[in-house]
């Protein structure tokens, strides 16, 4: 069942390289972008369902740059509630899509389930102006689970900016670790 | 019994010093005006020492080097005791000289004298008698006075600063507080476990307007009055309410929010309740900040890529661009004579305060450090208050607009950010 897993997990590792090289942008349609028929061609072999296995990432560096992507930060289930974003990005990273599947088909199956997408900034740039970009991010969250047939009714959005700092430091994996939106279920937690 | 009552006086008035801020020259100009202060008579018995922060205040704007008591060759103590002369040897070029007299209605009789050394003559001279909880702002009013009097300039000296502290060890981890505008005597508005950001005064100075998260997390913009502590929740609507900022005339608030999809700029009428909403487009527009007709604003907005200052017409609604050097220029406020725009400038990397004349074009940067935000332009147009981080905490400092002086404010615990400084109170 799981072993899926290592055709996405290259994948993903091509998106990372893939997002890595090109420059940022603003655009998010890419939190749209499907992977699920490209995962369902690939070849499956049985693995005993009582052993869960995480895929092994530790050849792969937690770097800042590649933070917001690393395999490391999702575990594909509702236990994944913070999702990271690259710098100046609003791009729901490829990394992050089983998460928010799971998320997706979590509040499907729960219609009392209620979540708030708290979006953050690093603290380079203005606070209000970081606000806005905050909200972008959410919004990118908020599309990607409403893509997946999630009602409206159940999300909800709040923007603190860089006011709520996930990591105090100043350096670039303390700006990675706050770029990101955390998901807050306020009703009906899994 | 009386000794263990002065322990405790002195326990609250370090614990209160402690809290304040302390504030420092790091740059001051070459051609500041050597004045000498000298000590006044009866001060040293006084609970203020009126002379001591008559220099202080005089250092920190950066226009005057005062000289240090222990090197002035006579100490007068009025008109008839001035020997022009031992000031002239050390290139002093104006003396000031006064008294503090305990009166017996419980307050104190100030009184100081202005000396011109050159022309040797008595500028002016003035007596106070302000009960002891006014010695303070009676010495700032002498500063003013002074201020005036040599650079033709209405001292911005008793004028306060607003600001935001955040100390995460404490059960309240986010505070609103004004202090003087030399850091002393603060007051703490609002202490909250959620974010308190984009504080702004009104332009008579009795109430401030923030963003609060208090309400579940969710962002709420307040007005507070400062006297009645009557606070009244403006703006709460889904998604954004952020960076207000008042009218000229006090009577609307212009605000962002994203009520209708993303980051807007909205005018609330404040007796009416009605609100108008002024930008249209799909990119962020936010920050708005009145410029002194009443008639514009200067807002950022990412309309062209990056963020960019704007002005806008209220009455047309028409936008021009406003900023055209490098690719970060956002949170725009404007000098009170309308001539100066001071915004956050990003250059290779860092965060900057920059000048923006708007009558000859020019563009300068005024700050050297980064991550500097938030600036906050002096009622009298001399300085530009901001702040900036010092070995990874929040402090204040403050630089004059064409930043040739600089003044660091660090405080003691936490971090300190967005100062808002006061209109004149």
């Amino acid at each position: 069942m799981r072993s899926f897993l290592n055709p996405l997990f290259a994948l993903m590792l091509a998106a990372a390289l893939a997002a890595c090289s090109s420059t940022p942008t603003e655009d998010d349609s890419s939190a749209t972008d499907d992977m699920s028929q490209q995962t369902d061609t690939s070849p499956v072999t049985p693995v005993e369902p009582s052993t869960p296995s995480k895929p092994d990432t530790s050849s792969i560096p937690l770097t800042a740059d590649n933070f917001y992507n690393h395999p490391s930060n999702y575990d594909g289930t509702t236990d994944s509630r913070v999702i990271y974003f690259a710098f100046d990005s609003n791009t729901v990273p490829a990394a992050a899509f089983e998460t928010l599947r799971a998320h997706a088909t979590y509040l499907k199956n729960n219609s009392n389930a209620k979540l708030r997408l708290e979006g953050h900034a690093d603290e380079r740039g203005t606070r209000e102006y970081n606000v806005a970009l905050s909200e972008r991010r959410s919004k990118a969250v908020e599309k990607f689970l409403r893509v997946q047939g999630v009602s409206s009714s159940q999300l909800e959005i709040v923007s603190y900016g860089e006011e709520k700092p996930a990591a105090f430091g100043h350096s670039e994996m303390d700006w990675a670790k706050n770029r990101r939106v955390e998901i807050n279920y306020t009703a009906g937690r899994p | 019994m009386s000794r263990i009552a002065l322990l405790v006086v002195i326990l609250l008035s370090f614990s209160t010093a402690r809290a304040e801020l302390l504030i420092r020259v790091t740059e001051g100009r070459v051609d500041a005006v050597p004045i000498a202060i000298v000590p006044f008579e009866g001060a040293q018995n006084a609970p203020e020492d009126v002379s001591q922060i008559v220099q202080a205040d005089l250092h920190r704007s950066g226009q005057f080097k005062p000289l240090p008591a222990e090197d002035m060759l006579s100490r007068p103590r009025n008109e008839s005791e001035v020997i022009y002369r031992d000031f002239r040897v050390l290139g002093v070029e104006y003396i000031i000289t006064g008294s503090m007299k305990a009166q017996e209605t419980g307050g104190y009789e100030v009184s100081y004298a202005l000396f011109d050394v050159n022309r040797q003559v008595k500028l002016m001279s003035e007596t106070y008698r302000p009960p002891v909880s006014q010695l303070r702002d009676v010495a700032h009013a002498i500063s003013d006075r002074i201020y005036e009097q040599l650079t033709g300039i209405p001292g911005a000296f008793s004028t306060k600063i607003l600001y935001v502290t955040h100390n995460r060890n404490d059960k309240n981890p986010y505070q609103l507080q004004y202090a003087d505008a030399d850091g002393h005597r603060v007051t703490t508005i609002l202490r909250s476990k959620e974010p308190i950001m984009s504080p702004t005064w009104s332009p008579d100075g009795r109430k401030v307007a923030y963003v609060s998260f208090e309400d579940d997390g969710l962002p709420g913009i307040y007005t507070h009055d400062l006297a009645t502590t009557n606070r009244e929740k403006v703006s709460s609507f889904r998604g954004i309410n952020g960076a207000p900022d008042w009218s000229p005339d006090g009577q609307k608030l212009a605000l962002t929010l994203s009520r209708d999809g993303n980051p807007e700029i909205y005018m609330l009428d404040m007796a009416t309740k009605q609100l108008t909403r002024l930008t249209q487009h799909y990119g962020i527009d936010t920050e708005p900040r009145w410029l002194p007709d009443g008639e514009h604003l200067v807002f950022t907005s990412s309309r062209s890529g990056g963020p960019q200052i704007y002005k806008l017409n209220i009455n047309d609604k028409s936008v021009r661009r406003v900023s055209f050097q490098g690719a970060y220029n956002a949170r725009p406020d404007v000098t009170p004579d309308g001539r100066y725009l001071v915004y956050v400038h990003r250059r290779n990397g860092n965060f900057n305060v920059g000048v923006q004349d708007l009558q000859r074009g020019t563009f300068n940067i005024v700050t050297r450090t980064d991550m500097d935000e938030s600036p906050s332009v002096a009622p009298n147009g001399s300085m530009v208050i901001y702040g900036t981080q010092d070995r990874g905490t929040g402090v204040l400092e403050a630089v004059s607009i064409d930043g040739r002086v600089k003044v660091k404010l660090p405080s003691k615990e936490g971090e300190v950010r967005e100062p808002a400084w006061s209109p004149f109170l």
